[in-house]
């Protein structure tokens, strides 16, 4: 694929990401998965946005501190389905 | 697992974090508040040992998270391509999405009632009061004019038409909510101070209603119609449900007379012509509800009482501030 510019990349990984999020799947970890590629994408995307600003990559940290603490409850909360349910099927989701 | 002291940590975590995110200096800031507000809301509505309240949480943060990872993405985009300007563009259609996907408004609102039919009704007061302060007040800072017209159509619409086949209070609760955004996003173009007037009186409304529904642990509408219920709350509950459609004497008229001046003032004819339908349509549903709860001949079983929790002096004082206030609120310029 040829890349012109280096943001069609970061656009591609996004979309994806969202892609994978929204189709259907079978498990629940797969939809935890995609968010984190998403996640992965913005943080690569961040760098190199960063760079223009003389490697000032503290709000990238930040960012990374904010994503893993969003991916631990998304895990926390697969877990919780799992204790509930048995598994993490989305087909055990009867009751909404 | 879920005693007192969790939930007033988290809840002042929740009212932190929609303070970080509508009073930071960039938009990173916000972003940061987006994710604090959902990383607080989960432990309040997640129950372990309930299999509903597992799945509301899950679908809850699907989305949630989904919008906001959504919405830093198209921050970074608009910090690349440096669009600080002209809010008509493709950005702000993509942050106003996002925006638009964590308050559970119109294209995206197919969320909104399922979780509102999974929570308790304290949880829902939060959801549908708290949780919109801060998506609301990001949308002004940068919104596509065209775009979210399109979109305040599209909320009142399946707003009003989307209760009329529901029978569980929450879910119409929540689609009144979605036809009350719509009235909200249009307020909020037009100057923050009126979305804060109708965003007040909006959650004081529905706060006297939620707080009538669980004094009396009411969830569904046949329930109202089977007790035997005191005139009174029959009475307050009709006030309530007026005023939060809209009807002129009382209290949930008056921001939605502002608006409407408004839109006459500017000529947005079409606009007001839905603005008014939808209203009729959802004023529509509220009185079949109160109608079946006055007209009806209930059972008068004689072994289930249906104790109030409380006293009544505060519905009492409720159902007058609901008549009264619009009156009352002209005196204040004498």
């Amino acid at each position: 694929m040829l890349i012109y510019d280096i943001r069609f990349l970061f656009i591609y990984m996004f979309f994806v990401g969202n892609l994978i999020f929204v189709s259907k799947n079978k498990h629940l970890l797969v939809v935890l998965l995609s968010l984190e590629f998403i996640v992965l994408s913005i943080f690569f995307f961040f760098l190199v946005l960063l760079m223009f600003i003389d490697y000032d990559m503290y709000m990238l940290m930040v960012f990374l501190v904010f994503s893993v603490c969003e991916g631990s409850l998304g895990l926390s909360i697969l877990v919780s389905m799992i204790r509930s349910h048995g598994n993490d099927y989305f087909q055990s989701f009867s009751m909404l | 697992m879920n005693n007192n002291s969790n939930k007033m940590f988290f809840l002042f975590i929740l009212f932190f974090s929609t303070l970080i995110s509508i009073s930071s200096n960039s938009w990173f800031g916000c972003w940061i508040g987006l994710e604090i507000n959902l990383l607080s809301f989960i432990p309040l509505i997640s129950n372990s040992k309930n299999l509903l309240s597992v799945e509301t949480s899950l679908k809850y943060f699907l989305t949630q998270s989904l919008a906001s990872i959504n919405f830093l993405f198209m921050i970074l985009i608009k910090f690349s391509l440096l669009k600080n300007f002209n809010m008509n563009n493709i950005i702000s259609i993509m942050m106003n999405s996002s925006l638009l996907m964590k308050m559970g408004s119109a294209p995206f609102h197919f969320w909104f009632p399922n979780i509102v039919e999974g929570l308790s009704w304290m949880n829902n007061f939060m959801l549908m009061t708290w949780q919109k302060i801060s998506p609301m007040i990001l949308l002004s800072y940068y919104f596509n004019k065209n775009f979210l017209i399109f979109m305040i159509i599209m909320n009142l619409i399946i707003g009003s038409l989307g209760g009329l086949n529901q029978t569980s209070l929450r879910k119409l609760l929540a689609f009144s909510s979605i036809n009350n955004l719509g009235w909200m996003i249009f307020s909020i173009m037009i100057s923050e101070n009126l979305w804060l007037f109708y965003f007040l009186i909006y959650s004081m409304m529905i706060s006297m209603m939620i707080s009538l529904f669980f004094l009396m642990n009411m969830y569904f509408m046949n329930q109202l119609f089977i007790n035997n219920m005191n005139f009174f709350i029959k009475l307050n509950l009709l006030i309530n449900f007026l005023s939060l459609g809209g009807l002129p004497p009382f209290m949930g008229f008056m921001p939605k007379w502002i608006i409407i001046n408004f839109l006459l003032i500017n000529k947005f004819y079409f606009l007001i012509f839905i603005f008014m339908m939808t209203s009729l349509i959802i004023i529509y549903y509220y009185i079949r509800i109160i109608y079946s709860s006055f007209m009806f001949n209930y059972f008068k079983m004689k072994w289930v009482n249906l104790l109030m929790k409380n006293n009544m002096s505060l519905i009492n004082l409720s159902s007058f501030i609901s008549i009264s206030s619009m009156i009352l609120s002209t005196f204040i310029f004498m």
